[in-house]
């Protein structure tokens, strides 16, 4: 098939090129040391196309986390002496970022006689920003935004609106922040209702999600804000040197980007009567691509290393890889080990016997027997067009789904393609559903730009990403009557890049139940030859956590997240 | 009596001027609220309610804790010094006491991101108490390796055998300890025990809402406390005196609070190290202070100094002289912008003669003239602090009150007993003066305590007691020293209870000016219960106690909130309608209801169990039951049946002979489904 043919032939080079270098989120509060340092945390990061501008995509990412309304009198604001940096991958031949702008914040107080933050239209901690671009790796840096204004906290309609405040509205404060750089570029940097959404309280005492026992759910991020930066940037800017300036199909591997956000801190602070002198080298402190990697995947013990690194280094670092083989909350989706210790997760079962064939359980060898066979030549599965990194050992269950998913996104080439046409066989062609492969081997948030938008009105409009589509791809037709690769609503959604409304929690824990390897025909347990859609696959699909959407409405342009809940208003 | 009190009056302000000296906060100051860990949050000094002879001290940091806010939650920090600073005796100079807290952390199952699974806890605290007696020159540990309680991050984590398998109140309770030299400690997680208004408050004065109802922006929070219970005489000046009677100025101490880091961080990959001499970054004594009486620009500045140097700074001075408050009570100035306190009206024209607006003179004609002579105001007793120059208007009551107390000395009595003259002696109602200039909060230990269960107990204080001495017989009948219910409250010490934001507010408002005959500019002449006084003295900010009642007994503050609970976050909204139902019927002819229903129900005796347990199980109809029993590795042990069995109660032992101490399972599967036992074995 000369589709085969011709994808292979694109993977080559940028598989030895990853190799021959050497190589191979959402997180509020995530790894104990920048926990205690919040105006450097990062809390997420989402990338996506903008639904009423589609030749832009929409870069953001969030910092601060569970940020008080009525936080006062010092409200949250972006800190100085921190670099807040945007990174952006388009090639993984080539090392590093390919491009990353860089903010840099000061603050000022126009009345320092005043306790109030804001009063008779002054601002205090009134904060501005310089913004600045490479599009050559760091090699050089151009200023593209120079004193952007950061909206003031939303503190309460005295402070925002009456005379003896700022005398506005809080929507005229945050539209007359969006500025557009020199170079194209639209940018929002300021405070927002934090869009990420997750019952924290459930989730942390043990997985207990959805609450057991009748208890309701709670956003434990509902009515919290958080500081955005959100950056709208023509998909041209993005695109990798020497694409075409036209996708050559709607999952083209050349304009696939990865995203990551970071903050760095000098490396020396010393303290003076009441005055911090920063000096010294950057450090960075925090990271974050994909969704709470360093949340729930990575183990207490290092999570702080995790963020001191960049994803480039991960490919070096052979343990972190051990998170991904067989994760932790695999142990909690497994009737052999602790399944029965987390009721929550009850519909989550990860498949032990897949086909009567193949064991995904934890340290169990997955589809490692497969390994140099006829039955994986000319697969993504064979060593000797993808190496060795999906299939690096016995007792690495997770080496051809999650660690993938995390570090070098998903080819559109089998076995990552639907069951749909695959007659039983997942290791044979079927219905191509996601290429957001950018083989660098490090946690990013990877966007295939020429996928098209779902609008956020249509009816097919999921917040289960990915999942949708490959459901539909499966179940629907026509998307299930043919192999033709075709646009399906919702490819556009987690993990192919990251939706404001994508339901990124229950996705990754349906991932961690094996729902991808499922949607390539590694069907579930209960499997009985005929029907796929069997009670165990039915219980993951249906999977809730109980929180699916965002406490508020987002918005239909840039920067599209919600106005910050005031101080004033919520509880 | 009165020349006593004079001659030691006398004597300390002469020490204190040749020694030359001169709040509740969550994220009070721009840089501390960036660094939670060593954030002050709030102080109380109180005398135990059940334990008379001792006194409790409470200093509270990290604010605003989300009960919810896993999966690293919120801790004391390690690399940090935490304080508790007491002076009582103004004589000497700086600290006489000092107690001091260092944390350690441990993670006892790195392998989780979980805060507490099968037992292990991560992020663990353990601790260090250390105390001076002299100053800070040389420190005595006196606990060592004290625990801290977890997190209460919710019912899995605390209670259910996975987790720690006790109630929080246990789990905490259990973390009292006993020093060597007899104090006990708490240190560890509480519900915040402060209330206000935050939302209302710091939108330029919405106190109370004009618009919409109040809300309590601590509710729902918790803080990290440590709680000291000391005897009486440990912080008693010494050599001891004998004793004077509830007002006796031997037992007044100042108490502060404070966080100290190491003067130079450096970050590596993904660590910190800390080196170099100790530096205070954040106090705290009386409630507010840097909140809301220092102003941006001066609060990093505040955080860093000691009590002790603020009697050098003439500028801090300034903001208690002509607090920003002050301005908002004033309709000559920015009264009518803050419309949240309309009730509370400062004098401009008190007895038609004293002006204690901002900028205006207060009692400073008073100066030098023989009306002040032999009262506090007079520069031979007292010196020039109180009556320091013109356009200083509230040097006698602000800056008092938070600099040195208030003696129980002319014109600082109640009016009960002054004839309509404010600078007689009148009715004794306060003494907790201890003249070093520094913001403290000072506690005279000789005060009963108001039971708290007392109908007359009021979360008003020293303002209940002064209207009670006013206006309630017997106080009001003479100017005997009596204890008046609710002496023992803030300004005087702090009590849990008690609403400094009210107090503060009414104090701004010139309270204590009126409480001692300087009544409000509409008296006229006749009764001093005028309009204006009601008007203050009913001013309410809408939040006026705590979320949670507090506990009868040490450590007083209240179990902090949990996570699973109902301040984990908003309820979410009802879930989307069900993506997949229609596509997935449509395909699937055979999808089965599973209902999962549990055919068997088991439970075991004893658990925890020290050699052998029963697990018991009830058959409800006839099903295939395997009963097998794992390690925490998922090791299976032992099938202890694998059978066909009727409906019926079973019985099974199993043996923990051999096993090493710890959890296993029992997974029990019928037709109906899986469940899981966890048997706890505990070795002796």
């Amino acid at each position: 098939m000369n589709f085969k043919t011709f994808s292979f032939k694109l993977l080559m080079p940028i598989l030895f090129a990853a190799m021959a270098l050497g190589a191979r989120a959402s997180s509020h509060r995530e790894a104990p040391l920048i926990a205690n340092d919040p105006l450097a945390d990062n809390t997420d990061v989402y990338a996506f196309r903008s639904p009423d501008n589609p030749n832009t995509v929409t870069l953001i990412a969030c910092y601060i986390p569970t940020e008080l309304p009525f936080g006062g009198p010092n409200f949250n604001t972006f800190g100085e002496n921190i670099r807040y940096e945007v990174h952006v991958d388009n090639n993984a031949a080539l090392a590093g970022d390919e491009i990353i702008y860089r903010f840099t914040f000061s603050r000022t107080n126009q009345d320092p006689t005043t306790f109030f933050s804001i009063r008779l239209g002054q601002i205090n901690a009134k904060t501005t920003y310089k913004c600045e671009r490479t599009v050559n790796g760091g090699a050089s840096w151009q200023t593209i935004i120079e004193n952007g204004v950061v909206p003031p906290p939303n503190i309460g309609t005295r402070s925002i609106e009456s005379g003896v405040g700022l005398g506005t509205t809080y929507n005229a404060l945050m539209m007359s922040a969006i500025t557009t750089s020199i170079t194209g570029e639209k940018v929002f940097c300021g405070p927002v209702d934090d869009p990420f959404f997750v019952d924290l309280g459930g989730v942390f005492d043990l997985g207990n999600l959805p609450r057991q026992g009748g208890a309701q759910p709670r956003d434990g991020i509902g009515m919290f804000n958080c500081h955005a930066i959100a950056i709208q940037v023509p998909i041209s800017t993005l695109l990798k040197t020497g694409a075409p300036s036209a996708p050559t199909s709607i999952l083209d591997g050349d304009y696939v980007i990865g995203v990551w956000a970071s903050a760095s801190r000098r490396t020396t602070r010393t303290l003076q009567n009441g005055v911090y002198n920063e000096t010294g080298n950057w450090v960075q402190v925090s990271r974050l691509g994909m969704p709470l990697t360093n949340e729930v995947v990575i183990p207490i013990g290092y999570k702080d290393y995790w963020n001191a690194i960049t994803p480039y280094q991960e490919l070096a670092d052979q343990l972190l890889d051990g998170f991904f083989y067989n994760p932790e909350l695999a142990l909690y989706m497994d009737d052999a080990i602790f399944g029965g210790a987390v009721p929550a997760f009850g519909p989550l079962r990860i498949q032990r016997n897949s086909l009567g064939a193949f064991d995904f359980g934890y340290e169990k060898n997955g589809l490692y027997s497969l390994k140099g066979t006829a039955a994986v030549a000319g697969t993504a599965l064979d060593d000797a067009i993808f190496g060795t990194l999906l299939l690096p050992g016995p007792g690495k269950a997770r080496s051809v789904d999650l660690w993938p998913i995390f570090h070098t996104g998903v080819p559109n080439f089998p076995p990552y393609q639907l069951a749909t046409g695959k007659n039983g066989n997942p290791l044979a062609v079927g219905k191509p559903f996601i290429n957001n492969f950018l083989p660098n081997g490090g946690d990013m948030l990877r966007l295939n730009m020429a996928t098209p938008i779902t609008p956020r009105n249509d009816p097919a409009f999921s917040s289960e990403g990915i999942i949708a589509a490959a459901v539909a791809g499966l179940t629907q037709a026509p998307y299930n009557t043919s192999t033709a690769l075709e646009f399906i609503p919702n490819m556009d959604g987690f993990p192919n890049g990251r939706r404001l409304e994508d339901d990124v929690t229950r996705i990754e824990l349906q991932a961690v139940a094996g729902v991808a390897l499922a949607a390539i025909g590694l069907w579930y347990d209960d499997f009985n030859g005929t029907n796929p859609v069997s009670q165990d696959l039915i219980d993951v699909l249906t999977y809730n956590t109980g929180v699916d959407k965002n406490d508020k409405v987002f918005q239909a342009s840039f920067p599209y997240m919600a106005a910050p809940w005031s101080g004033t208003e919520s509880n | 009596m009165k020349s006593i009190i004079k001659n030691s009056l006398a004597v300390l302000f002469a020490l204190f001027s040749l020694i030359q000296a001169s709040a509740s906060s969550h994220r009070e100051a721009p840089l501390i609220a960036d660094d939670p860990l060593a954030d002050n949050v709030d102080v109380y000094a109180f005398r135990s309610p059940d334990r008379p002879n001792t006194i409790t001290l409470i200093a509270t940091y990290v604010p605003l804790q989300l009960p919810q806010g896993g999966p690293n939650y919120y801790s004391f920090g390690e690399n940090i010094r935490y304080e508790i600073h007491v002076d009582n005796d103004p004589s000497r100079p700086g600290d006489e006491i000092i107690y001091r807290v260092e944390f350690k952390m441990i993670n006892e199952d790195p392998s989780t991101f979980f805060n507490i699974r099968l037992g292990k806890r991560n992020q663990k605290l353990v601790y260090n108490l250390y105390r001076s007696y002299n100053g800070g020159a040389s420190f005595g540990l006196i606990l060592a390796n004290a625990p801290v309680a977890p997190t209460n991050i919710g019912k899995r984590s605390i209670e259910s055998p996975i987790g720690l398998n006790k109630p929080y109140d246990q789990v905490s309770n259990q973390t009292i300890s006993n020093s060597s030299t007899g104090e006990r400690v708490f240190c560890g997680p509480v519900d915040d025990p402060f209330f206000v208004d935050l939302g209302g408050a710091f939108d330029l004065g919405d106190l109370p809402r004009q618009n919409g109802q109040a809300k309590d922006g601590l509710a729902c929070k918790n803080t990290s406390a440590i709680v000291l219970q000391i005897p009486i005489n440990y912080l008693r000046k010494r050599p001891f005196s004998t004793y004077r009677g509830i007002l006796d100025p031997n037992y007044v101490i100042g108490v502060w609070a404070s966080a100290s880091r190491k003067k130079v961080r450096t970050l590596g990959t993904g660590t910190e190290t800390h080196s170099g001499d100790w530096v205070q970054v954040s106090r705290l004594g009386m409630p507010l202070t840097n909140e809301v009486v220092i102003p941006v620009g001066f609060k990093d500045y505040w955080n860093s100094i000691t009590p002790y140097q603020e009697l050098a700074d003439q500028t801090l001075d300034g903001f208690f002289y002509n607090p920003e408050l002050a301005l908002y009570m004033d309709d000559a100035l920015f009264g009518a912008a803050v419309p949240g306190f309309s009730k509370l009206r400062i004098q401009r024209n008190s007895l038609g003669a004293f002006d204690f607006g901002n900028g205006k003179n207060g009692l400073f004609a008073l100066k030098g003239t023989a009306a002040v002579a032999g009262t506090a105001l007079d520069d031979a007793i007292f010196g020039t602090l109180l009556l320091p120059g013109p356009g200083k208007p509230r040097s006698v009551d602000l800056w008092p009150i938070f600099h040195t107390g208030v003696p129980n000395f002319p014109p600082y009595q109640l009016a009960t007993g002054k004839n309509g003259n404010p600078l007689a002696p009148g009715k004794p109602f306060i003494n907790n003066f201890l003249p070093n200039g520094g913001d403290m909060l000072r506690l005279n230990m000789a005060v009963p305590a108001t039971p708290r269960n007392s109908p007359d107990f009021s979360p008003l204080g020293i303002i209940n007691a002064a209207v009670r001495g006013l206006t309630q017989a017997p106080y009001n009948t003479n100017t005997n020293i009596q204890f008046i219910p609710n002496m023992d409250g803030f300004p005087n010490g702090r009590r849990l209870e008690d609403d400094v934001t009210r107090i503060e507010l009414q104090a701004v408002a010139g309270v204590t000016l009126a409480a001692i005959g300087l009544w409000y500019d509409d008296f006229n002449g006749s009764t001093p219960l005028t309009q204006d006084l009601l008007d203050v003295l009913t001013y309410t900010t809408g939040v006026e106690s705590n979320d949670k009642p507090f506990r009868s007994t040490f450590p007083y503050v209240a179990l902090p909130h949990a996570g699973d609970g109902d301040c984990g976050g908003p309820v979410a909204a009802a879930n989307r309608a069900e993506e997949y139902g229609t596509s997935l019927i449509g395909v699937s002819s055979n999808v089965v209801a599973n209902t999962n229903a549990p055919n068997v129900v088991a439970d075991n005796y004893p658990n925890p169990f020290s050699s052998n347990t029963t697990i018991r199980y009830k058959v409800e109809k006839t099903t295939d039951v395997n009963i097998s029993v794992f390690d925490r590795a998922g090791k299976l042990l032992n099938t202890l049946v694998n059978e066909t069995q009727d409906s019926g109660t079973y019985d099974l032992r199993f043996e923990g002979q051999g096993l090493p101490a710890g959890l296993y399972f029992a997974r029990i599967t019928t037709d109906g489904g899986k469940s899981v036992q966890v048997l706890k074995l505990s070795k002796q």
